[in-house]
């Protein structure tokens, strides 16, 4: 049974002229952890809403096509059931956090009460979930007061700690540095690992090349590619949607412009190395033999 | 169709509203006191909220602004009615589409003003037998210097000074029902009433399933 | 502050939040509902008992009870804001403008009478009396513990939720109000000055952060109902109320019974 099944899919919100979602037919598999890029307003955080079922529970609108969600129709879900099954986390973190609780601790059990998991493992699990999101230090203090970054990582925690089976996770990092960035990666990739399913939108990219197993690329509400991360960074269809592509793959094309090619396309920093490293070996061997 | 299924398709937000609203009428109250206007302003969220989503919602608002504010000073308890009838009367008139214009809207402010002059002169005679506290007691008080006996001079000092704070209130809600987007009517109880006169024909129903019980309100 | 206050912070459970919301004291510790009980008791025997002795009687009991719970600090600053700001005006109204035969003095218009000041007296002690309790009553019982004992009780999630998120967004539309007044001065928008200078101010500042508190409800709704609010499963609760003890119990009927019993009597008397 895959994650999710469209076919076909087109949907407006209720009073806007535009469709935010056009012929979208994709099917994304379980145990993946797909990212999705596509400038802003190219319809992203409106597949996230349709993969968890906002739409049509919640968000008005025309729906057409259909949508299967773990191989269920969409419409035969029960919004509560779906509400369990799927975690999310937008990406305003100041809307994200409850707003009735005050201490991070308590926040992040908030799901957990609301779930009616016994005490003992609300306090198992807000204890590992903090540490593993680093977040201890701020146990106590009041969620409501805390920067957007730390916000963002109090939300994520709290969707985390319910443990469902697919996450879908819009712009988990949009208010964090670079090293939290990744580190959030980290965590998710460590989920995946585990076995959830997972959709993740994210504008940066060079974190999307190191991370996301396959690619969807959004351009005004369609999907222009899907596909494995490296194939998907590598085709024309980044530029057909105006997504930058990382700065490794950016300058391995620049070199094959200008006749000196790689010989690969890399996509990670890693990747990269790897690949300038064995041609500078080869040009030493060539200098050397000249020599 | 059932109950739950016409609170889930149009009074999903109405629990997030509640509290808003709540907090639109403090802190329109603190920043009447900061600007050192001689209105109250805090029964914005009230009207707000009754225009939005309905008379009970709207007198809930009411409700709990009062309830919450009479734990720091507890004779606002006694007026509490008064905020119930402005939630509940903006519902009634909400739903007839007053706040959408604006000639309607300030004259909305008759009403309003008459339900708070005059019941509130009442509750002031009745609960504190016409000598409560506040600016408009002293108001009373400077009329009873001069002559008038307790019950006049609370209905004199009352009724024009409510209209004085309603004309103001009502604006306001005019103002901020005019910056709410669409969407977010789209999923209020009385959303539609303002749809409507924007010249947008309301939704067509989702496509997809009912919404469930137990979904999102 | 919260039931989980510094002093709860530094409690045996050793820095989980294992264990009960205890504050150390008692008084606070008792069942919400219990402390309800018991002020309010103590309230109903203030006004049935022969005036003003009983009045006065019920307003000291607050201040012993508070000072007891260790909040006699903060009880007697509110409490003497109340008295001054509601009970004293209360007071001077009827003073100054109750009509009596024993007329104390006069002064232009006003002419205090004994009956005022004996009416007024006794108003003002009747409303701090009830006023008493009730902030007392907030004193001792934090919002949340207050909500979670309803909970308990069977009150729905949604209410709750309705209360304590309010106060939250008193506390954010506030600060957003003062970002913007802040921000609107800087820009030359007048906040100081004639009245109508200073009332044309209110609009601008205030629209822009109601619209946007509006706006974000809807996705408010959708991270609620991510964290499972509308789960349909009965919740769980983090928090733990410390399960009253005999002698609470015991103290709170107690209380009760000698309220009901003053109160009959005062009936069957009259
Ligand atoms: N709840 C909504 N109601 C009505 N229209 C909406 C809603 N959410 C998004 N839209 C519209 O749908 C289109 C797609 O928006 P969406 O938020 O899905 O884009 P996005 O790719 O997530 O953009 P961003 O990178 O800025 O987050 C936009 O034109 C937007 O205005
Ligand atoms: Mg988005």
């Amino acid at each position: 049974m895959d994650l999710a099944t469209l076919r076909d899919v087109t949907f407006t919100y209720a009073y806007a002229e535009m469709p935010a979602l056009e012929g979208v037919t994709l099917q994304l598999q379980r145990g993946q952890l797909y990212g999705v890029v596509g400038i802003n307003g190219s319809g992203k955080s409106t597949l996230c809403s349709l993969l968890r079922g906002l739409i049509p529970h919640f968000h008005q609108g025309t729906l057409e096509g259909t949508v299967e969600i773990l191989g269920k129709d969409l419409g035969e879900w029960d919004a509560a059931e779906l509400s369990r099954t799927i975690g999310c986390v937008f990406d305003n973190p100041f809307t994200q956090i409850s707003g009735i609780k005050d201490t991070v601790f308590e926040e992040i059990a908030f799901g957990l009460e609301n779930l009616g998991v016994s005490r003992s493992d609300m306090l198992d699990r807000v204890t590992s979930v903090s540490e593993q999101m680093g977040i201890t230090a701020l146990l106590r203090k009041n969620p409501n007061e805390l920067s957007g970054g730390q916000r963002q990582k109090v939300a994520f925690a709290s969707i985390i700690a319910m443990d469902s089976e697919v996450l879908v996770i819009d712009e988990p990092t949009s208010q964090l540095d670079p090293q939290s960035s990744h580190a959030v990666f980290e965590i998710i990739a460590d989920l995946k690992a585990r076995g959830k399913s997972i959709v993740l939108v994210e504008h940066k990219i060079d974190l999307m090349a190191q991370f996301a197993d396959r690619l969807v690329v959004m351009r005004s509400g369609e999907v222009v590619a899907e596909g494995p991360t490296a194939q998907v960074l590598a085709s024309p269809a980044m530029d057909a949607a105006d997504v930058p592509r990382p700065e490794v793959t950016d300058l391995a094309f620049a070199l094959e412009a200008v006749g000196k090619g790689l010989g690969c396309v890399p996509v990670t920093r890693r990747e990269a190395e790897a690949a300038i490293a064995t041609r500078m070996r080869g040009t030493q061997i060539h200098a050397d033999r000249v020599a | 169709m059932s109950t739950q299924s016409l609170i889930s398709r149009y009074g999903r937000l109405t629990i997030f509203m509640i509290p808003i609203g709540i907090a639109i009428n403090f802190v329109g109250g603190q920043l009447a006191l900061l600007l050192k206007l001689p209105v109250y302003l805090d029964s914005i969220g009230t009207i707000l909220v009754g225009a939005l989503c309905g008379g009970i919602p709207g007198a809930l608002v009411g409700l709990v602004s009062n309830g919450i504010n009479s734990i720091t000073s507890p004779p606002t308890l006694a007026f509490g009615i008064l905020n119930v009838m402005f939630g509940l009367l903006a519902g009634w008139l909400g739903r007839r589409g007053v706040f959408t214009v604006l000639w309607k809207t300030l004259a909305s402010a008759v009403p309003f003003a008459l339900i708070g002059g005059f019941l509130g002169a009442l509750i002031t005679l009745w609960v504190f037998g016409g000598l409560a506290v506040g600016g408009g007691a002293l108001v009373v008080g400077a009329l009873m210097a001069a002559g008038l006996d307790v019950t006049t001079a609370n209905f004199v000092a009352q009724v024009p000074m409510d209209f004085l704070d309603k004309v103001p209130t009502v604006l306001a809600v005019y103002v901020v029902l005019r910056g709410i987007p669409r969407r977010i009517f789209a999923k209020l109880p009385l959303g539609e009433v303002y749809l409507r006169a924007k010249g947008v024909t309301p939704a067509p129903v989702p496509t997809a399933s009912q919404p469930t019980p137990g979904g999102l309100r | 502050m919260s039931a989980l206050s510094p002093e709860a912070a530094s409690a045996p459970s050793g820095g989980t939040f294992d264990g009960v919301v205890s504050h150390g004291n008692w008084i606070r510790d008792m069942h919400p509902l219990n402390v309800a009980v018991v002020l309010a008791s103590i309230s109903l025997l203030a006004l049935a008992t022969p005036r003003p002795v009983g009045l006065v009687s019920g307003c000291v009991a607050f201040l012993g009870i508070a000072v007891a719970a260790g909040v006699g600090g903060s009880f007697a600053r509110l409490y003497a804001k109340l008295v001054v700001g509601v009970g004293l005006v209360l007071f001077v109204l009827r003073a100054a403008f109750v009509h009596g035969n024993h007329v104390l003095f006069e002064l232009g218009p006003l002419a205090p009478t004994w009956e005022g000041v004996r009416e007024g007296t006794t108003f003002a002690l009747v409303v701090m009396a009830l006023c008493g309790a009730l902030t007392l009553y907030f004193v001792l019982v934090p919002m949340k513990t207050f909500m979670l004992a309803l909970e308990l009780k069977g009150m729905p999630p949604q209410a709750t939720y309705i209360l304590l998120a309010s106060f939250q967004a008193i506390t954010d539309l506030g600060r957003s109000a003062r970002t913007v007044m802040d921000a609107q001065k800087s820009r030359g928008i007048e906040t100081e000055g004639n009245l109508w200078v200073r009332a044309r101010a209110f609009v601008p500042i205030l629209a822009p952060v109601f619209i946007t508190a509006l706006n974000q409800t809807e996705e408010r709704a959708i991270a609620l109902d991510a964290r499972a609010f509308n789960s349909g499963i009965p919740h769980t609760h983090v928090l733990q109320l410390r399960p009253a003890p005999a002698w609470e119990r015991a103290a709170t009927a107690l209380t009760a019974a000698a309220c009901l019993a003053t109160i009959g009597a005062g009936l069957l008397w009259t």
